[in-house]
């Protein structure tokens, strides 16, 4: 068991690789009454096209892992929420593009539920009729977010910006690529991605860190897994150009909604941490448009944008882009203002107390974030999985210059790499 | 089980709850502001929060104002207003560092009362009354937001269920209020209001943190100046409401997912005996994926994603919805009645018991490690005037059977049934 103090922030995570290779992390909450634990594989919607050491190659139908982490909840015994309820715990999984996490809180019963959470999680049960049964189920689950506007105009733009990158490809699937999925292909992904050693677990609360690992040592090394190779992941040569620079969705909508964002290209950034690229492109697009930013209060002021107008920055291996936007009474008119407004930054640069208020704000929500054991799980999961350390945040916002933001801004903002998508209750 | 008290009194006829804690990296400040929900006020008291928000005589520009919330280490900020029983409830919400973590020399809860004292007590102002750009941006604000509840169909189906079904009673009412009555406020109509709302609503300050009563009082002495009669109390509402037959309404939209809400009646609400049993009640229903409606809608007929209920402890309403195929209206309807009926037969087992019994218990003490819900969970009983600490209810819970459960399931009373689907074979 290793252990790494934070002392800054009254932290300490306790870590330990388990045999066969399950990496295993420990966060003691003294004070809580939950217990949070998350068990994640590093398998997401983008994986659909792999070859492992020795194997063929394979590709699986369209929102493959997120079949499976339904399907996973069904144990011969019967559905797993059941033994979880029975023990007060609160169940969940989600799937997104490169991860999928199963999880459960609880006060009580901490060993039982950590217990049921690992064996369910290694002990995969489909049959050719429980199979089917899911594909009503989740077809009304892509039918629920094809009415949902905010959802439409998310994966409008990230479709408009890749045209061959799995990234636009829906993690749900679609009722066609999810009919093709059977109980062979669900469990030829299963013993890819779900061996220990492309997982991990984390475990957050109240709980003694020897104790957690006590159980997790024995309950893995009563299991047996084969060893395997490396997973190659094989991603189609994305081009450089955005897919298609509008994209119009119909739906009824009130008003508008209009997200752009700038698609970057791989080759071409400033080498460097994943961590510090994403922070700092963060704290750039906070000094734009966060509600203080004078660009945020002319946009708002003119009506062109309400409370929802907010900003995001995505980054993984191979792939990055920005995203902008929320309602607004004119498309056009909104992206022509902010045009003018990102010129004008591009021509004079960040202002030095722009940047010291933003990087306060940043390490003020870090310090907030730090309150809630499931924020905690699910962040630090994500940056493991991108080769990063969540608990570095606070060093690397301390390390940012006002120099590296400006040279951020120069490479971000290229007008070529724009893609806009709005949603709409007309075409026009 | 840890025991948790408040401090409680009262200053300046407002009243403060104070948890002195260690356990968090900040401090939790709520502010509740209630009013009963009435046709002739909802629509200027909705927009009173929005207008405040915009700047304070020391941070006029909502520029400054925000700028000021960063250099707290970016406090959090924000305002909510819902409907509880029939009161309409603003909160305001300050979350903020611990000085501990940070440095700096003046206190940070100290610039947090000083920031929020002058957001409710000391807006910008211009001729005695609100600055008019800032009334007319935030009309246009609600008027947006307001129209934008047909966006989101989930939401939209859930608050047409209980307009449909309330339609007699201010509960049908927006706590958003009406477009129609945005456009007759002025700035000077509007701070009018703002003044009663102020001086007549029941008000309550809560903070969670390393704190003390002694500094929280003091601070309020010092930053909210409200000349008000009265401390002024919350009167428990209850729903008299019993639903003669079953209101059918169908409504049609460009969807490709039908939404299929209920809502039902129950006499029971927060401050009864029988809320405990109501609670089980609810649990067994729909409100967990071990309950009715998830396993027999979604898991056994396969109908839906999402398939729950509801309750509303205050106004005594408990809600059911799914998103449902079309065509599937009847079959999932017939299957969730079989649900309700199958509670009143008492048809539920000893594994349903425990089961929901331990997720209640869980969701409470859970809710002990997160400072707002632990502000949210003692409101209630300043609401609805019935102590009752998450132990207490734990234990209740505990003591319900099936017998009691049975009771509480004879008194919900089906009232309406809303359908949203597509435009096919519209007449």
């Amino acid at each position: 068991m290793r252990q790494i103090p934070y002392e800054q922030l009254k932290e300490t995570v306790y870590c330990e690789k388990m045999p066969n290779g399950l990496d295993v992390y420990v966060l003691p909450k003294p004070g809580f009454q939950k217990t949070y634990a998350t068990f994640s594989t590093r398998y997401g919607s983008i994986d659909n096209h792999f070859q492992v050491e020795g194997k063929e190659e394979v590709r699986v139908p369209d929102g493959i892992a997120h079949f499976l982490e339904h399907k996973m909840f069904e144990e011969p015994t019967g559905d797993i929420f059941s033994t979880f309820a029975s023990q007060g715990a609160s169940a969940n999984a989600f799937t997104s593009f490169d991860r999928t996490v199963y999880l459960f809180s609880a006060t009580g019963q901490i060993d039982e539920n950590l217990t049921t959470l690992i064996n369910f999680v290694q002990n995969p049960y489909f049959t050719d009729e429980n199979v089917e049964k899911e594909k009503g189920i989740i077809g009304q689950e892509i039918k629920m977010y094809q009415d949902h506007p905010d959802w439409r105009s998310y994966y409008g733009l990230i479709e408009a910006m890749y045209r061959d990158h799995p990234v636009h490809i829906d993690i749900a699937g679609t009722i066609e690529s999810i009919s093709r999925i059977t109980k062979e292909t669900l469990y030829e992904c299963y013993h890819t991605f779900y061996h220990p050693s492309n997982m991990n677990l984390f475990v957050v609360g109240g709980v003694d860190p020897e104790h957690v690992l006590e159980l997790v040592r024995k309950n893995q090394e009563a299991k047996q897994f084969p060893k395997q190779g490396g997973i190659r992941r094989i991603f189609p040569a994305e081009p450089k150009e955005v897919a298609n620079p509008r994209k119009v969705i119909v739906l009824p909508v009130s008003q508008p909604k209009c997200l752009f964002g700038f698609k970057e290209i791989p080759g071409e950034l400033e080498e460097c941490e994943l961590l510090e690229r994403e922070l700092a492109t963060k704290l750039l697009l906070d000094i734009l448009y966060s509600p203080s930013s004078a660009n945020y209060q002319e946009l708002y002021n003119e009506h062109l944008i309400s409370d929802n107008f907010g900003t995001d920055y995505s980054c993984g291996k191979d792939y990055s882009y920005s995203m902008f936007g929320g309602d607004t009474r004119d498309p056009d008119l909104l992206l022509k203002r902010v045009r003018e407004q990102i010129d004008k930054a591009l021509e004079q640069g960040i202002h030095e107390a722009d940047f010291e208020r933003s990087r306060r704000k940043k390490i003020g929500g870090f310090l907030r974030m730090l309150n809630s054991p499931e924020a905690i799980a699910h962040e630090f999961t994500k940056y493991q999985f991108k080769g990063c350390n969540l608990f570095d945040i606070l060093p690397v916002y301390e390390r940012l210059t006002l120099d590296r933001i400006n040279r951020r801004l120069r490479e971000h903002f290229n007008w070529n790499q724009l893609a806009v998508s709005i949603v709409r209750k007309d075409e026009n | 089980m840890k025991t948790l008290n408040y401090d409680r009194t009262v200053a300046g006829r407002l009243r403060l709850h104070v948890l002195p804690t260690r356990q968090f990296k900040t401090y939790a400040i709520s502010v509740y502001i209630g009013q009963p929900l009435a046709e002739q006020t909802v629509t200027p008291y909705a927009l009173i929060p929005f207008v405040l928000r915009r700047g304070t005589q020391t941070y006029p520009e909502t520029k400054q104002f925000r700028e000021r919330l960063d250099e707290m280490y970016g406090a959090g900020f924000g305002f909510d207003i819902y409907k509880r029983g029939d009161y309409q409830i603003v909160q305001f919400r300050m979350d903020i560092i611990q000085d501990q973590f940070v440095s700096g020399t003046k206190s940070l809860l100290d610039q947090a009362f000083q920031f929020l004292g002058d957001v409710l007590t000391r807006p910008a102002l211009e001729d005695g009354v609100f600055r008019a750009k800032y009334v007319e941006d935030e009309k246009t604000t609600i008027t947006r937001r307001i129209e934008a509840m047909i966006n989101d169909k989930i939401r939209y189906a859930a608050e047409r269920c209980i307009a449909e079904m309330c339609r007699n009673e201010p509960y049908r009412l927006h706590p958003l209020g009406k477009i129609e009555d945005l456009e007759g406020l002025t700035p000077e109509l509007l701070y009018n209001h703002y003044q009663h709302w102020l001086s007549t609503a029941p008000i309550d300050i809560y903070v969670v943190g390393d704190t003390t009563l002694d500094e929280v009082k003091a601070l309020v002495e010092q930053y909210f100046r409200i000349s008000r009669a009265d401390c002024f109390e919350y009167r428990a509402s209850r729903s008299q409401v019993v639903p003669a037959e079953v209101n059918t309404v169908v409504e049609r939209l460009e969807v490709s997912q039908g939404k299929l809400n209920m809502g039902l009646r129950t006499p029971v609400t927060y401050s009864d005996p029988e809320y405990p049993a109501m609670l089980m009640y609810n649990g067994i229903l729909g409100a967990y994926p071990h309950s009715k409606l998830f396993i027999n809608v979604r898991e056994k007929a396969s109908l839906a994603y999402y398939a729950s209920s509801r309750l509303d402890g205050h106004k005594g309403i408990l809600t059911i919805q799914s998103g449902i195929e079309i065509e599937n209206y009847e079959k999932a309807l017939g299957i969730i009645r079989e649900q309700l009926d199958a509670m009143e037969r008492g048809e539920i087992s000893d594994l349903e018991l425990s089961q929901t019994r331990a997720m209640i218990a869980n969701q409470l003490t859970e809710s002990q490690d997160s400072a707002f819900e632990l502000i949210a969970f003692d409101f209630n009983a300043v609401l609805s005037g019935k102590q009752r600490s998450v132990n207490e209810l734990i234990e209740q819970i505990g003591g319900i059977g099936k017998r009691e459960i049975q009771e509480t399931a004879r008194k919900v009373k089906l009232d309406t049934v809303y359908f949203l689907r597509d435009r096919k074979g519209e007449k």
